[in-house]
C-alpha cells in the first residue's frame, strides 16, 4: 500500500514539475500521505487507530517542495518576523507573506465551540498558511495595473510596487487573502518564494525540500523519479 | 542622526476617573531603555509617598522595550509595574508576562500604558491603532479571564490580544494575575486592576516595528548567529539531558531534552523530537520537550507541542492534550509552564490516591490547577500560596480562624483522599469570598490576620525570603551568596535567573569558573555546588551583574529565563557565550550604536532607580536593616555543620553582612545603609531622583 502511494506522489509532482518547467506556471498543493513523509523524514510516525489523516500540505515549488506540516508548528511567528525583516525591513504580521498570527487565538473561524477548535484557545493547533503560487492566479487576475506578474527567473507571482496602487483587489480575489497591503507603504505584498521563512523555522514545520535531495531519497530507496 | 528606531516613540496616558486618554512622548525615558525602567521611573515621580497598592492614587505601568515585537529571541515579553499588594510597605515591584500582547502593543503603535485613577463601574479598554476607547464591562464582570478574553475578541477582531484579570483580580486579591493568551500571566497586580474597575485591555494594530535603517541583512546576520552559535535551552541550559553523539557533555538536570525515541505523544501524527543538535537553528525549537521535565513521563503521550511566547524559539510551555479534564467540566486542552504546574501539585498534601507522584492523578492534579489558576486570575506567589495553604492546613490554623459553618462547607475530603477533584475545591474556595480566600493576601497580611507563627516564617521547608512576604527564588542553594544577595534586593520573589542559568548550564565546574574568571574578573566568583568559600569582591560583581542583567531584560524586554547568553552549546566556540549580544540586538533595533559597558551603565541605572523606589516608599535608608534581611535558615541549616564545609548550602551571618557591604560599594550606593548616595545617582543621570529624595531626606 505505501508502495503505491509513493509511486502516486512521485507522479504526481513528477508530471507537476514538468508543467512548471515547460509552461513556467506555478502549481498548487499536492495531499502527501504519512508513508511518503516518512520517507523525506518530515513525520515520524503513522497517526494512531482511526484518528484521521493529518493535514500536511505540499507545494510543488522551483526549488523543491515546500512542505507545512502544521503538526509541528509551535505558533511562535518567527517566520512571519523574519519574512517581514528580510522583504520590508521591518516587522508587523500583517504584512508577512506567510500568515500564521491570524489564526493563532482560533481557527480560520472563531465559532461558539472555540474550546473545541483550532488555535491556542482551542486545541492549539494553529497551520502556516503560504502562498501556493497557484497556476491560475486570481490575485494576478485581478490586479486593474496587471502590477502581479510571475518572475521569470523564480516563477514566483511578484507585486511590481512601482505598478501597485494599494487597491486590493489581489488580497480579495486570492481564496486564502495571502496578499495584504501595506498601511505604510499603500503597495501589496505577496510572497516571492525567497524561502526565508522556511530557512528560520525552529522546528522544521516550513521546509523547503530541494529537488536534488528528494531525488536522491526516491532513488535510494529504489523508486524511480526522473 | 538617522531616525530612532525601536520606540515607538508613544506612551499612551489614560485616566480612569476623568475618562481622559492622552500620549506622551516616550524618548524623555529612553535612558531607563523600557519596560521595568519606564515602570520605576513614573511610579516614583508620579505616586505619592504613602500611597497603598489598591489607593486611587496608585498607577499601574504596563511597558514594553526596544526589542519587543522585534525578532530578537525571546523578546516577547511585557512588563507591568506597579506598588505591591502583597508587601509589608506597599513598595515597588514589577510583573511580567509573555504571549503576544507586549508586540500587539508596539503594533498599535505605543511602548507602555499609564494607567491612573479609577473607574466607578467596570470598564474595558480598547485600542486600535489611534483609536482609544474606555468601553463598558459591565456584562464581563465576573466572568473567568478565557470567557472574558473571548468576549472582546468577538468585538476586536479574532486576531485582537487581550490581557485580563479573572474573578480573583476584580476581588482585589493581593494574589492577582493578569491574563494574556490563555495561560500568560503576570502575577501581583490584578487586583490593581480590580481597585480600578479596569477588566480588560484589547490590543492590536498596523504599525509596523522597524529597525535601524539599512540594518535589515545586520539584523538578519545576528539572529542567526544567535540561533546557530549561541542559544541554548530553556533557561540556557547548553549541554542535552542525555548522552548524543554530537555531545562532548551531558547533564540530567538539563531541560534540553530531545533525543530519539522522546515524542510529542499526542501530536497528529506524533513528532519525534530526536537529536536536536548544537548548531541546527530548524530544530531549536524542538530541544525543549518540557512537558516529561514539568509533569513527569506520563506526559509525553499527552504533548501535542511545545508552546510559548511570541518570537520565542525556546518554548517552555507545555500544549497537552487531557480528556480527563472534562469530568470537571473543562475542554480537553491544557497549557502551562513551570510553576503553574508545580503549585497545584503542592496543594495535594495528602498526596495522590493512586500513591504515585508523577502518576495519572498528578498529571490530571497540575493540568487541572493550571486551568483554574489562569481562568480565575489567581497568582501562586512563586508556588508560596500551595505552601501556605499546607502550613494552615498542617498546623491546625483553619479550625481556629475560619468560621465554624465555612469550614464545614470545605469538601476536606478531597484532599484528604488525593482526589485531583481538590483543585475545583481549592480554588473555588479561594474565590469564593470567605475567609479561606484571605490565603490570597499574602504571607505578611496573612501573618498579621492569622498570627502564623515564628516557624512559619523561619522554617527551611517553607521557603520564605523575608517579611517582604515572598519566597526564595534561586537563592542560597544557587550560587551561595551569590543567591542570596540576589534575593534580598526585591520587592517580590527574585525571579532572577540570570546566574542560576550559568550555574545551572550543564556544563562541567571547571569550564563554568574559567567563563566566570573571564565575565567578572576572578574563577573565585564561582564556587563548585555545595562547597562554598567566603565571601569576596568577585561574587559581590557577579551578583550584581545578575541583577543588572535581570532589570535590564525586563526593560529592553527579554526573557530573563534564557539570557543572558553567558555560556553556549558550541565546542568550536569553547563553550564560550557572548554577553553583549543585548547591546548587539539593541544597537540594531534603534539604531544607537551601544557598547556592552553602556548597556551595561543603563542596567545599573535601572536597578539604581528599583532601589531609590524602595528607599521612597518604605520611607527609609536603612535598607540593610529594613528591608536586605536574610531568612533565619539560611544560616542555621544543618545544625552540626559549619558554613564552608562541603556538602552544605549553609552561610555565615558576618560573612553575609560582608557580601552587603560588597554589593552595595559595586552599586557605589552607601555601604552602611544600602541606600544609593547622590554621588551615584547623579553619575547614573538620576539627578532628580536624588533631589527629590533629599527633599524627602532620604539620601544617605
Ligand atoms: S517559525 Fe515554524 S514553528 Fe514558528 S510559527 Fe512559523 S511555522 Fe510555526
Ligand atoms: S496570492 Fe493567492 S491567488 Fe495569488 S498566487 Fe498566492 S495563493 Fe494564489
Ligand atoms: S518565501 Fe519569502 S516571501 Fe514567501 S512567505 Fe516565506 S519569507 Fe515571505
Amino acid at each position: 500500500m505505501f508502495e503505491r502511494e509513493i509511486e502516486d506522489f512521485i507522479e504526481k509532482i513528477r508530471t507537476r514539475r514538468e508543467f512548471l518547467k515547460m509552461s513556467g506556471k506555478g502549481i498548487a498543493g499536492v495531499t502527501v500521505a504519512t508513508s511518503v513523509l516518512n520517507l523525506m523524514g518530515c513525520s515520524q510516525a503513522e497517526p494512531s487507530g482511526n484518528e484521521e489523516s493529518p493535514e500536511v500540505e505540499a507545494f510543488v515549488i522551483p526549488t523543491g517542495l515546500l512542505v507545512v506540516e502544521p503538526n509541528k508548528c509551535t505558533g511562535c511567528q518567527r517566520c512571519e518576523m523574519v519574512c517581514t525583516v528580510a522583504n520590508d525591513q521591518k516587522i508587523h504580521p500583517l504584512i508577512s507573506r506567510v500568515k500564521i498570527s491570524r489564526n493563532f487565538n482560533y481557527g480560520k473561524e472563531m465559532t461558539e465551540n472555540y474550546r473545541y477548535e483550532n488555535g491556542y484557545f482551542g486545541n492549539f493547533l494553529m497551520t502556516p498558511e503560504t502562498c501556493r503560487q497557484c497556476e491560475d492566479a486570481k490575485c494576478a487576475e485581478a490586479c486593474p495595473k496587471n502590477a502581479i506578474s510571475q518572475n521569470e527567473t523564480t516563477k514566483a507571482w511578484t507585486v511590481d510596487e512601482s505598478l501597485c496602487v494599494g487597491c486590493g483587489a489581489c488580497s480579495d480575489a486570492c481564496p486564502w487573502n495571502m496578499p495584504t497591503v501595506d498601511p505604510e507603504t499603500g503597495k501589496s505584498t505577496k510572497c516571492i518564494l525567497c524561502g526565508a521563512c522556511a530557512d528560520n523555522c525552529i522546528t522544521g514545520a516550513l521546509q523547503i525540500i530541494p529537488w536534488e535531495k528528494m531525488e536522491a531519497i526516491f532513488r535510494r530507496k529504489g523508486y524511480r523519479f526522473s | 542622526m538617522a531616525n530612532i528606531t525601536g520606540w515607538t516613540g508613544s506612551l499612551l496616558r489614560v485616566n480612569l476617573t476623568t475618562g481622559n486618554i492622552k500620549t506622551e512622548d516616550t524618548m524623555k525615558y529612553k535612558d531607563l531603555v523600557g519596560g521595568a525602567g519606564f515602570g520605576y521611573k513614573i511610579i516614583f515621580d508620579e505616586v505619592p509617598q504613602g500611597t497603598k497598592a489598591f489607593d486611587e492614587a496608585n498607577k499601574v505601568v504596563i511597558a514594553v522595550g526596544p526589542l519587543t515585537g522585534t525578532t530578537a529571541p525571546c523578546s516577547g515579553r511585557t512588563n507591568i509595574t506597579s506598588l505591591s499588594p502583597t508587601n509589608p510597605y506597599h513598595a515597588i515591584a514589577d510583573s511580567h508576562m509573555g504571549g503576544n500582547f507586549g508586540a500587539w502593543l508596539k503594533f498599535a503603535g505605543y511602548d507602555g500604558i499609564i494607567i491612573e485613577g479609577e473607574s466607578t463601574k467596570p470598564v474595558w479598554l480598547k485600542i486600535e491603532d489611534d483609536n482609544i476607547s474606555i468601553e463598558d464591562a459591565s456584562d464581563l464582570w465576573g466572568k473567568g479571564t478565557i470567557d472574558t478574553t473571548y468576549a472582546i475578541n468577538e468585538i476586536m477582531g479574532k486576531e485582537a490580544c487581550i490581557a485580563a484579570i479573572g474573578p480573583a483580580g476584580e476581588q482585589m486579591k493581593n494574589l492577582a494575575s493578569i491574563v494574556n493568551s490563555v495561560n500568560h500571566s503576570a502575577g501581583g497586580h490584578g487586583g490593581i486592576l480590580g481597585a480600578k474597575k479596569l477588566k480588560a485591555i484589547g490590543v492590536k494594530g498596523t504599525n509596523a516595528v522597524h529597525i535601524a535603517e539599512g540594518k535589515a541583512q545586520d539584523w538578519l546576520d545576528l539572529n542567526e548567529y544567535m540561533m546557530k552559535d549561541i542559544i541554548g535551552s530553556n533557561n540556557n541550559h547548553v549541554v542535552p539531558s542525555t548522552p548524543q553523539p554530537w555531545a562532548e557533555y551531558h547533564n540530567s538536570k538539563s531541560r534540553w531534552t530531545a533525543q530519539l525515541g522522546l515524542f510529542w505523544g499526542a501530536a497528529n501524527p506524533p513528532v519525534e523530537t530526536g537529536e536536536c543538535a548544537a548548531g541546527d537553528k530548524n530544530k531549536v525549537g524542538l530541544r525543549t520537550q518540557k512537558a516529561i521535565f514539568d509533569l513527569g513521563p506520563l506526559a509525553e503521550d499527552r504533548t501535542i507541542k511545545m508552546g510559548g511566547c511570541y518570537s520565542c524559539p525556546i518554548r517552555c510551555q507545555s500544549n497537552m492534550y487531557m480528556p480527563e479534564l472534562e469530568k470537571y467540566g473543562l475542554t480537553p486542552y491544557a497549557t502551562s509552564t513551570c510553576i503553574n504546574y508545580s503549585s497545584p501539585n503542592t496543594a495535594m498534601i495528602k498526596g495522590y490516591a493512586d500513591g504515585e507522584k508523577k502518576g495519572m492523578d498528578s498529571l490530571i492534579t497540575k493540568c487541572l490547577g493550571s486551568r483554574l489558576a489562569d481562568d480565575y486570575g489567581i497568582w501562586s506567589n512563586y508556588g508560596q500560596l500551595p505552601r501556605d495553604f499546607r502550613y494552615a492546613y498542617n498546623s491546625g490554623k483553619f479550625k481556629e480562624v475560619l468560621p465554624k459553618e465555612e469550614y464545614d462547607s470545605i469538601n476536606w475530603d478531597l484532599v484528604e483522599s488525593g482526589d485531583p477533584g481538590w483543585m475545583v475545591e481549592y480554588y473555588g474556595n479561594l474565590i469564593k469570598g470567605g475567609e479561606f480566600g484571605h490565603l490570597l493576601d499574602g504571607p505578611y497580611w496573612l501573618d498579621q490576620r492569622w498570627n502564623l507563627g515564628e516557624e512559619y516564617w523561619n522554617s527551611y521547608g517553607n521557603n520564605l525570603w523575608s517579611k517582604m512576604a515572598y519566597p526564595k527564588h534561586h537563592s542560597n542553594e544557587s550560587g551561595a551568596q551569590v543567591g542570596a544577595l540576589v534575593n534580598v534586593i526585591f520587592n517580590r520573589d527574585a525571579n532572577s535567573h540570570t546566574h542560576m542559568n550559568m550555574i545551572g548550564a550543564g556544563l562541567p565546574i571547571e569550564i563554568l569558573k574559567e567563563v566566570a574568571g573571564e565575565v567578572w574578573g576572578s574563577p573565585d566568583a564561582l564556587d563548585a555546588p555545595m562547597n562554598y568559600t567566603p565571601m569576596n569582591e568577585y561574587k559581590a560583581k557577579f551578583a550584581k551583574w545578575s541583577l543588572d542583567r535581570n532589570f535590564l531584560h525586563d526593560s529592553i524586554t527579554l526573557c530573563n529565563w534564557v539570557w543572558p547568553m553567558t555560556v553556549s552549546p558550541s565546542k568550536e566556540r569553547n563553550y564560550r557565550g557572548d554577553t553583549a549580544l543585548e547591546a548587539k540586538f539593541f544597537s540594531l533595533a534603534t539604531g544607537i550604536e551601544t557598547s556592552e559597558e553602556e548597556m551595561n551603565l543603563a542596567a545599573e541605572r535601572i536597578s539604581t532607580m528599583h532601589r531609590a523606589a524602595c528607599v521612597k516608599e518604605m520611607n527609609t535608608i536603612d535598607m540593610r536593616n529594613e528591608h536586605d534581611t536574610i531568612p533565619e535558615w539560611v544560616f542555621e541549616a544543618d545544625p552540626d555543620v559549619k558554613p564552608f564545609t562541603e556538602g552544605t548550602v549553609k552561610l555565615d551571618r558576618d560573612d553575609m553582612q560582608l557580601g552587603l557591604t560588597l554589593l552595595y560599594r559595586e552599586y557605589g550606593w552607601d555601604e552602611k545603609t544600602g541606600a544609593p548616595t547622590r554621588a551615584t545617582l547623579e553619575r547614573l543621570g538620576l539627578k532628580d531622583v536624588a533631589d527629590e529624595l533629599e527633599a524627602l531626606n532620604l539620601l544617605p
